[in-house]
């Protein structure tokens, strides 16, 4: 049955979880990302969610005991955020590497230190290089969609590799919104049941997590990249079943375009602050400024060709960026920056929004007029 | 079939890659055996995982999987979760770790995982250290030349093969490990020849078919095979001439000593000089008494007019003086000169020294020259160079592979008395040795596509790969191992080898030497005591605790079975002698298992419910005999072997009092 509610993003997030039916939830509590194994746990012990909670000592046990359900062939979920994430480094390329479609949310708060539990993106933007995909919501409903799209894409035997799907922290775990949530048999219909070919079973034993030596672990990491590259390809063929099923789009599942057709100007963001720029688009349009957005929903795999393709016209691209490489600069405006180097438009990188700083229209309004004025990217303190 | 209750079924099984002796291999497979087939293993990273599960391969004949360092207990729980929710709660899930994986990093994840109470055996394999090493006779190259290994200190430079660029590189040795007597394996290339123990990793050619890229691998002496190709020297960086320090000289107006010792002795040497060094180790001597340096060059000999053009050239000509049959240069201070070159003494303790090594190519070369000229002769294109010093030849081998020369074996033969041997007669019978080795360069220019194929590193001016023609087992030597910064490997016979470590975990016995925790001249070894793990885990309200020993492997199956039943956490902890890490040899695992439980080192008891159970009793030994036995307690001196012993006695104290006690009460 299809409900209407008014719940946190944190809240979708468990919702949709419930419905993709995980065996296994190991969790460790962490600010913001605390809802979401509140409310599983909440399912679990009422019965609604047949699975056990794994109560893990820390987040590193999280992922590892994420690792173990996976070897068994069940699905599981974990949840984190910040240090959390920064603790579970060590497993996620594990996890990735043994190619367990696991499913993470998210909750995107910076890294300390100092410490901070506010939102930016440097706890997921620290993984990018770990073989997961990365997808980024802006609404709860977002958020309830991705989930479930999210273990049909990583379940992809083409693909098989682990997702993080990603909410802005407080921004979006703790912000109510109208969210629908599906029926299950429509949800089931969507997500199969899971049935990995690849487990330990004492009829078929088998070793996982072999020493790879030289010769063949080259091989291994080579085989990931492909299946990173295959997803390029599953994800939208996933977001348009999804589409035709649930009647909801975002984009075609890796980027989406606002107001981009005779843009001349725009700037790509990823979470939350899409949707401040698309009102600041919409108010800029109507001061007859040829302006637009991309919405970058999956980072990893970086959707090159959509970015190539949809900025090659432009005069200029900025990237608002709530990561910084230290040294460098933000992850997303060096991959827009690989990407284009062969086109003439001009690529700016905008920081802004670090450690919960807000990003309201004035800071991009701010950024829109450098990028016509042919200004540098800045710090958008 | 079942023989004493244990299963004669190998899960684990043979052909993994652990030491011969290893008594974590040993402990595993009885462990296996208890557990049976329905058994499913999450094992931490370390030793066995590595030795079990070179992929494509494994000895693992259930279920098994390693996930990271310290993280085997929460993996279990992941497992033991999806086994929950597939309604199997049958099959037996068994966390294993080496003492880093439960002592210490992974520590938190075993208190976390038992806390929660799953039902999982958690294993500790406590084998306290891990390391390997070279024969004590091992020469190394390093910056000041050829060294034998029990001569490099921390701080010298060694070379390195550069494993990015495939170049020679110089490297800091940051540490030098004796590591007690052990079994070691002979390699023989056509050039090199070295001693190793079983488990020391040489770097080896792997040829992956006409398609792929060849790459190297560390490969131990136990994995090596006949015609494998491992990594050598070729040539050594372009040296410099060599400076002479002071020698104590004699004076104008000393005893014996007259004009002609006004002599100039060079600051430096030369192609001239080394020359003549070369004929003078293979005919000369030096008589400090009778202030003499002689030649035994008779006049028919092509060397002598070589010698004598070379004496004037070096200014000595005033101090010559010859007849029928020898050449004398008669100085005090050219004998103390010559005396103080280290070229040995006796025909028979001849060697080349270190010095030499270090030379430009030029002065080398003039050295072999001068060596040809005395007990050389060429047959065909190829140079053999005779002598009755095993020592000069070996030497002479590395000389000849620092200058980018293609040197055989060394060949060994004894002749009859009367045989002419390199222009002489012999007086009486003797062994002499020889070796071969010619010029390298034209042919294989030309046929670089095809030397290409037979030698990967054709054309790396410093390296090239040989095949192995043999290795044998010899007997048991002492042994050293070196640590080198940043390459971690370096050459020791010419050969590429690695450098290994050893490092000091929680579960290290009090005073062991480690690389962590060296026995140093103020500090001896590790100063704390053993983390009581079993204790600790007990103190978890854990059911089920208990220690084994590999000594008793019907005790070890029952404990493994016992804890099996328990519905909900059990802990057990083996002790399991390592042969690099405690430096005994690999027959003696059982008797080094024995001796840690005969003097209460590591006895074996149970915590059933709380209550505490020794399970034998043995007759105390006192603990040197157990330390005797192990090279990391070499250092131990009496007074820490009484603290030891008091060590040991207070904690038998607290076993004996406390046996058939409940000591953790409160918890049931």
């Amino acid at each position: 049955m299809v409900k209407n509610v008014v719940i946190s993003g944190s809240d979708a997030i468990a919702e949709a979880v419930k419905l993709c039916k995980p065996k296994v939830c190991p969790m460790y509590p962490i600010t913001p990302s605390t809802l979401v194994p509140e409310k599983i746990s909440e399912f679990i012990n009422d019965g609604v969610l047949e699975a056990e909670m794994i109560n893990v000592e820390s987040e590193h046990s999280a992922a590892s005991a994420l690792f173990g359900a996976y070897a068994i062939g069940v699905r599981a979920f974990t949840a984190s955020a910040s240090n959390g994430i920064a603790l579970m480094h060590e497993i996620l390329p594990i996890i990735s590497a043994s190619r367990f479609p696991a499913v993470m949310s998210v909750a995107n708060r910076t890294i300390s230190g100092p410490i901070n539990i506010w939102n930016d993106h440097s706890d997921a933007m620290s993984e990018r290089d770990q073989g997961w995909i990365q997808m980024y919501c802006e609404s709860s409903q977002e958020a309830f969609d991705t989930i479930i799209m999210a273990y049909k894409i990583a379940e992809k035997e083409n693909v098989s590799l682990p997702i993080m799907v990603c909410i802005d922290g407080f921004s979006l775990s703790h912000v109510y919104e109208p969210v629908q949530i599906e029926d299950q048999k429509k949800v089931d219909a969507f997500l199969p049941k899971y049935n990995p070919k690849n487990i330990l079973d004492i009829k078929n034993p088998k070793t996982f997590g072999p020493i790879a030596f030289p010769n063949s672990f080259f091989e291994f990491h080579e085989q990931e990249q492909l299946a990173m590259k295959e997803a390029l390809k599953e994800i939208p063929l996933a977001h348009t079943e999804f589409a035709s099923m649930f009647g909801r789009k975002y984009g075609n599942g890796l980027i989406e375009l606002i107001e981009m057709k005779d843009a001349e100007y725009a700037l790509i963001a990823n979470g939350t602050s899409v949707g401040t720029t698309r009102v600041v688009v919409e108010e800029l349009r109507k001061e007859g400024k040829k302006v637009g957005l991309i919405k970058l929903k999956t980072f990893r795999p970086f959707p090159k060709e959509e970015i190539i393709n949809s900025c090659k016209n432009l005069k200029a691209v900025g990237i608002i960026d709530r990561h910084v490489s230290l040294g460098s600069e933000g992850a997303i405006t060096l991959d827009v920056k690989a990407a284009l180097k062969d086109e003439k438009v001009r690529v700016e990188g905008f920081i802004s929004g670090l450690g919960g700083r807000d990003i309201d229209k004035t800071r991009i309004k701010k950024a829109f007029e450098i990028l016509e004025k042919g200004g540098k990217g800045i710090w958008l303190k | 079939m079942v023989i004493m209750g244990i299963n004669e079924e190998e899960l684990f099984a043979s052909g993994h890659r652990a030491c011969a002796g290893c008594g974590e291999a040993l402990a595993l497979r009885h462990i296996l055996k208890a557990a049976g087939r329905k058994t499913i293993v999450a094992q931490a990273t370390g030793c066995m995982e590595v030795v079990s599960t070179p992929y494509p391969e494994t000895s693992w004949e259930i279920p098994f999987v390693h996930c990271a360092f310290e993280n085997a207990a929460a993996v279990a729980s992941g497992i033991r979760a999806a086994l929950n929710m597939n309604g199997d709660k049958e099959t037996n899930v068994i966390a294993m770790g080496g003492d880093g994986a439960m002592f210490d990093i992974g520590f938190g994840a075993l208190s976390g995982a038992v806390e929660r109470g799953h039902k999982i055996l958690y294993i500790v394999t406590d084998n306290e250290a891990y390391m390997n090493c070279l024969a004590l006779d091992a020469l190394i190259m390093t910056k000041d030349g050829l060294k034998k290994i029990t001569e490099i200190n921390v701080g010298d430079e060694v070379y390195a093969f550069g494993q990015k660029t495939n170049e020679l590189v110089l490297k800091k040795c940051i540490g030098v490990f004796d590591n007690g007597k052990k079994r070691v394996f002979e390699i023989n290339t056509n050039s090199n020849t070295i001693k190793a123990t079983g488990n020391h990793p040489f770097l080896v050619l792997q040829r992956n078919g006409k398609q792929g890229q060849n790459n190297f691998v560390w490969k131990m002496v136990e994995e090596l095979k006949k015609g494998d190709e491992i990594v050598s020297l070729k040539k050594g960086l372009e040296g410099k001439s060599f400076n002479f320090s002071k020698i104590d000289l004699s004076k104008i107006g000393d005893y014996k000593v007259n004009k002609i010792n006004e002599v100039n002795l060079p600051q430096n040497s030369s192609p001239e000089l080394m020359k003549l060094l070369g004929i003078y180790v293979g005919d000369g001597w030096t008589r400090i008494n009778k202030a003499e340096v002689g030649f035994a060059l008779p006049k028919n000999v092509k060397g002598r007019k070589e010698a004598k053009q070379l004496i004037e050239n070096l200014l000595w000509s005033h101090c010559l003086s010859e007849n029928e049959n020898e050449l004398h240069i008669n100085s005090i201070n050219v004998a103390k000169f010559f005396d103080s070159l280290g070229f040995g003494k006796g025909a028979k303790n001849k060697i080349i020294p270190q010095w030499v090594f270090t030379l430009p190519l030029k002065e080398k070369e003039s050295f072999i020259e001068g060596l040809m000229l005395s007990d050389g002769y060429k047959i065909g294109k190829s140079n053999r160079y005779t002598s009755a010093s095993h020592e000069l030849l070996r030497t002479l081998r590395l000389l000849l592979q620092t200058m980018g020369v293609r040197v055989g074996k060394i060949h060994k033969q004894t002749k009859k008395e009367g045989t002419l041997v390199v222009k002489r007669t012999l007086l009486k019978e003797s062994t002499y040795g020889y070796v071969c080795f010619s010029s390298k360069q034209g042919a294989l220019l030309k046929y670089a596509s095809q030397n290409k194929q037979r030698n990967y590193l054709f054309g790396n001016e410093h390296f090239e790969t040989k095949k192995i023609i043999s290795i044998e087992k010899k007997g048991i030597e002492p042994t050293l191992d070196l640590r080198v910064e940043g390459e971690h490997n370096f050459i020791a016979n010419g050969i590429v080898v690695h450098n290994t470590g050893i490092q000091r975990s929680g579960a290290t016995f009090p005073y062991a030497s480690t690389t962590t925790s060296p026995a140093g001249k103020i500090i001896s070894g590790k100063q704390q005591p053993k983390k009581p793990l079993p204790f600790i885990i007990a103190a978890h309200g854990v059911e089920y605790v208990a220690t084994a020993s590999i000594t008793n492997l019907i005790d070890l199956k029952n404990k493994v079975e016992k804890a099996l039943k328990i519905n909900g956490p059990s802990f057990l902890h083996v002790l399991v002698p390592c042969i690099p890490g405690w430096k005994i040899d690999p027959s003696n695992t059982i008797n080094v298992a024995k001796k840690a439980l005969d003097s209460w080192v590591s006895p074996i008891y149970e915590i059933e419910k709380g209550t505490l159970k020794l399970n034998q009793k043995p007759v105390q030994i006192p603990v040197e005999e157990y330390l005797m036995m192990q090279g990391r307690f070499k250092h131990v001196t009496p007074d820490i072997t009484k603290k030891i012993q008091t060590y040991v006695n207070d904690r038998k104290k607290f076993l004996e009092e406390n046996d058939g006690k409940k000591i953790f009460d409160v918890l049931y």
